[in-house]
């Protein structure tokens, strides 16, 4: 029989596994909707530097064709681990999160073009890194590292802001996730 | 008191019980990823997975994905009974101990 030091250690031995274990499917699910959403946002902003006019209409594909591939990985995710992660409630969130996202860039803020394409990533960004206080650094390290690099882009890349979105932001996202899975 | 399970007492397979045990029922982990989880060495956590296996707490599957092999160990409901009830007096010995004067 072993004494209640002896207990205490192997309870908290088997807290931090089953920590690690809820990370590592956290890791798994957000390093895939990473890749999946920088590959979108990389082309998205290829496309918005070839077909400015258009930047409402190609954003709008990108984030209908984020939800859809979402759902997707979701639900393979679940198929594979049982666990349930982009759900309704999920999806209302996200909604409710771009509503309010237009709401100040379209509605009462008047964002030029380039402060909307700022703003996005700035928000999504923001969203990663407080997500990263409860679910790991590397959330926190990308969402500070693509805020930084967006910054930059802003006050400081001229006419080619859209290239440089479409490197620091979607390859960004890219990196970030390959970055996660391989940890 | 219950007495404490010996083979899951282990630390390794403790490690592994634990790991497998925050898995939903049926959802299995991966021998690289369960190495990885545990801090383990192949042959050492081979080992014991073999010992778990042999008392019916884990189920081993051996698969190919492309041209790899692929070993994924799954808790089994014995494994899942066997594991909170040694969690159980784990916190048992902790309630005792804070009991006594």
């Amino acid at each position: 029989m072993i004494d209640s030091k002896q207990a205490v250690e192997a309870l908290t031995e088997i807290n931090q596994i089953a920590r690690r274990v809820r990370q590592s499917t956290i890791y798994n699910l957000a390093s895939l909707m990473l890749i999946m959403w920088g590959v979108l946002v990389f082309a998205g902003h290829l496309v918005v530097h070839i077909l400015p006019r258009n930047a409402l209409l190609i954003w709008l594909a990108v984030t209908v064709l984020g939800i859809a591939g979402s759902f997707a990985i979701s639900a393979s995710t679940r198929a594979r681990t049982g666990v349930r992660t982009f759900d309704a409630r999920f999806l209302m969130a996200f909604l409710l999160f771009l509503g309010f996202g237009y709401l100040w860039t379209l509605g009462l803020g008047h964002f030029t073009a380039r402060q909307m394409d700022t703003f996005w990533p700035l928000y999504f960004m923001l969203v990663y890194t407080i997500a990263g206080l409860w679910f790991g650094l590397a959330f926190v390290a990308i969402g500070l590292g693509v805020t930084a690099l967006t910054l930059i882009g802003y006050f400081f890349i001229g006419d080619w802001f859209h290239l440089w979105m479409a490197v620091v932001n979607g390859g960004g996202m890219i990196v970030g996730g390959l970055w996660m899975r391989r940890n | 008191m219950p007495e404490l399970d010996d083979i899951i007492h282990q630390p390794l397979r403790l490690r592994i019980m634990a790991a497998l045990n925050a898995l939903p029922a049926t959802t299995g982990l991966e021998f690289v990823k369960l190495k990885k989880l545990t801090g383990a060495t192949d042959g050492n956590l081979g080992a014991h997975i073999e010992t778990l296996a042999k008392a019916g707490y884990v189920a081993v599957e051996k698969a190919f994905v492309g041209k790899k092999p692929q070993t994924t160990v799954t808790a089994t409901a014995a494994g899942r009974g066997a594991f909170a009830r040694h969690v159980a007096t784990l916190q048992e010995i902790i309630a005792a101990s804070a009991r006594q004067p």
